[in-house]
């Protein structure tokens, strides 16, 4: 299979894995437990969490694991319940996991302002600045679009947030392991992550909490977590997340000129061989190996077809909305014409991608929009 | 390279066989699973569908691909079955589907992605004579379903298989089963499928206003009101909710007509009851398979699913026709569709505007 998905999800890289299948057979103690099994569990869990912050620039205690970046989402914008000020200030192209929160926090007295989006992709902190009310209570803009790999200016945003004295929280689901982050000159309160977009495992991410933040649990019940997250820890996940992020920072410069190298290469093969293809989004601020194209007259529902028949994995629109032609909400945030915008798709590469993948992949959408073509 | 045939797959065992038949027989077999409403939550099964179609195929060892036609579903079958309903008749939307879906809008789709033909899972024949395609009645007596394929025209049957469609059910299931489809027992699925296992008038209730009305009997008394016209069907006994004391007879009541201009819905006693039986009607929209009016000495019609075959003769004006039958026929319902046969034969049909 030739993989061009890595935005939706990534493989686990060998190392993690084999930590994991370790961790899963040898040490399966219950961290809680006093005995020596429990110990080590704890043990791994505490590493992962030293590793973790490590990646991300924090405290070892402003780490807090939870059962993905949609928990970890969802852990900030429910506590706003118990906040005064229930409004909060976002973005139009946020994930489903910040947009359907909010939405659903509606009966509990949350209200939102959705700040719109440039032709390319980026929030203006001054519309997030203009949107601030009495009563917001939360800004929350995510670091880098899922879709358009867009990288937000959320250092500006969290000086206006600081500025106001509003809780600032950003989604960077789609950005550890691609751009380095750090938590401290980034200046936000708290910061999502999801382990399986940095070659980690499924289900498991974590929040960074910024010292002294206090949020209510979602979970309640024993007090692991510091008690934000009850449960018995899933101790493999864990182990898996801490080094995945670990490895995802080590050799992150040479990780980005890998990917731009691969998507530079993609994107002079598709102009070439198909002039009419508009490439979307931000020309320099933006994730490396991800490209958001479009090809004009060809619907990429038939192009996904065409191209999953030689065993090519892309995405149109949102991993979430395939097999749908809708058009991407994202997308047309950004302007994009209805036409143009069914004919889109998402390609984001991987480290294990080389120089034939991008041959293979140019060649496989040529002669997927000439069998279009002739068909038609 | 052998040809490729693009099964529309359901989650349904039928469409399953129909997959493992043509990729026995050696052809190019890809599937596709349709989605054809969006979802209201509460009981739409797409979700379930879709989880049995991924299985099938992946025991199968075959591509599914998922398309969304519910934009033309709504624009094509569902705003008419509503149009129909608010205008007192009851609709048959599967024909129209049929028709305007998964015979038009899916079969272009298969077709743009290199399909020589589609199959589905219907059980229907298509046999050619003398250069005429026909389309025939399964095996399966109990289960044929040409009566919702009548709307097909000869362009639409050349691309066209019906794998099953020599089969009986009962065969189909020990085949599924005998082949490991995980989907073998799964239950036939009843009813209009966007409505799926749901309450019909409940359903209904969700897009018409109550309009309520007299119940009156065919000679005028009034013995109870109605909630709206749209809410009933001709022949309907159930949910009349018309209390004792108005019938000289123990008998159940039934619907006989809906008087659209005052508002009244006909009701009659007894199953009997002249007042529901007519043995004239006239149909419109008249579809011919073969493309030419049939010529048939001992022809038959049916005007619903399942009914046995009705010994009738018809009368051509333009695009409509008037149907004479040899024995009355119980409530005719404007709305649904009239199909005529030739023994086995699907000839084509139409949809029944009113009854004589």
């Amino acid at each position: 299979m030739h993989y061009f998905d890595h935005s939706a999800t990534t493989p686990l890289h060998l190392k993690v894995k084999e930590l994991m299948d370790e961790v899963g057979g040898l040490h399966f103690g219950n961290p809680s437990s006093i005995h020596a099994s429990g110990q080590k569990a704890k043990t791994l869990i505490e590493t992962a969490r030293g590793q973790m912050a490590k990646a991300i620039g924090c405290n070892s205690n402003e780490v807090i694991f939870t059962g993905g970046g949609s928990e970890a989402n969802n852990l900030v914008l429910w506590d706003l319940i118990h906040h005064e000020k229930k409004h909060v200030v976002t973005s139009v192209i946020e994930h489903p996991a910040v947009l359907n929160v909010l939405d659903s926090l509606d009966e509990f007295g949350v209200s939102y302002t959705a700040v719109a989006v440039d032709k390319t992709g980026m929030v203006n902190p001054i519309d997030v600045q203009k949107a601030i009310t009495a009563e917001t209570g939360l800004i929350s803009i995510m670091l880098a679009n899922n879709e358009m790999g867009t990288i937000q200016p959320i250092a500006n945003i969290a000086a206006i947030s600081k500025d106001h004295g509003i809780m600032m929280h950003t989604d960077a689901v789609q950005a550890l392991g691609k751009i380095p982050i750090d938590a401290r000159k980034l200046g936000v309160d708290c910061m999502s992550f999801s382990a399986h977009k940095f070659y980690g495992p499924k289900g498991v991410g974590a929040l960074f909490m910024r010292k002294g933040l206090q949020l209510k649990p979602l979970i309640i019940g024993g007090s692991q977590e510091r008690s934000l997250r009850a449960g018995t820890e899933n101790t493999p996940g864990i182990a898996g997340l801490g080094l995945a992020a670990e490895l995802a920072v080590k050799n992150i410069t040479a990780t980005q000129s890998h990917l731009d190298s691969l998507a530079d290469a993609f994107q002079n093969q598709i102009i070439k061989a198909c002039p009419d293809a508009v490439i979307n989004g931000h020309p320099e601020k933006n994730l490396p190996g991800l490209i958001n194209i479009s090809f004009p007259g060809f619907r990429s529902d038939l192009l996904m077809i065409h191209l999953d028949r030689k065993g090519v994995a892309v995405s149109s629109g949102s991993a979430c909305s395939s097999g749908d032609i809708k058009p991407s909400s994202i997308l047309s945030a950004m302007g994009i014409a209805d036409d143009i915008n069914i004919c889109t798709l998402r390609i984001s590469f991987g480290t294990k991608n080389n120089m034939d993948d991008v041959e293979y992949l140019t060649q496989a959408l040529t002669s997927s929009m000439e069998q279009i073509r002739s068909a038609t | 390279m052998s040809e490729r045939i693009i099964v529309g797959m359901s989650g349904g065992v039928d469409s399953a066989v129909a997959a493992l038949l043509l990729k026995e027989q050696g052809f190019d077999v890809e599937c596709i699973f349709m989605k054809n409403w969006e979802e209201d939550s509460e009981s739409c099964t797409a979700e379930e569908d879709y989880k049995d179609a991924l299985l099938v195929c992946d025991h199968l060892g075959l591509k599914l691909h998922t398309v969304n036609f519910s934009k033309e579903y709504k624009q094509n079958v569902f705003d008419h079955f509503l149009k129909e309903y608010a205008a007192g008749r009851t609709p048959n939307p599967d024909t129209l589907c049929n028709k305007e879906i998964k015979f038009n809008v899916f079969l272009h789709y298969a077709l743009e992605l290199g399909a020589g033909r589609i199959a589905t899972g219907h059980y229907a024949r298509i046999e050619k004579n003398n250069g005429t395609i026909q389309l025939r009645k399964g095996i399966d007596k109990n289960k044929d379903q040409s009566y919702f394929l009548f709307m097909l025209n000869q362009q639409q049957l050349e691309k066209t298989i019906f794998p099953i469609g020599a089969m009986s059910k009962k065969d189909v299931r020990t085949l599924a089963k005998e082949k490991g489809l995980p989907n073998y027992d799964r239950k036939d699925s009843t009813g209009v499928c966007f409505i799926g296992e749901r309450n019909f008038t409940e359903f209904l209730h969700q897009y018409f206003k109550p309009d309520p009305g007299d119940m009156v009997t065919v000679d005028g008394k009034t013995v109870s009101k109605h909630d709206g016209l749209m809410f009933y069907t001709l022949g309907q006994r159930q949910g009349l909710g018309i209390g004792g004391g108005h019938g000289e007879k123990e008998e159940p009541w039934y619907v006989v007509d809906k008087n659209l201009e005052n508002n009244q819905l006909i009701v009659a006693q007894g199953h009997d009851h002249p007042g529901l039986f007519h043995s004239q009607l006239t149909v419109e929209d008249l579809h011919w398979v073969a493309n030419e009016v049939p010529s048939v000495r001992k022809l038959t019609a049916k005007i619903r699913y399942r009914q046995k075959d009705q010994l009738c003769s018809f009368e051509l004006n333009n695009d409509s026709a008037d149907v004479y039958f040899v024995e009355p026929q119980f409530a005719v319902t404007p709305g649904q569709a009239a199909v005529f046969y030739d023994g086995d034969n699907c000839l084509g049909g139409g949809t029944i505007e009113k009854r004589n």
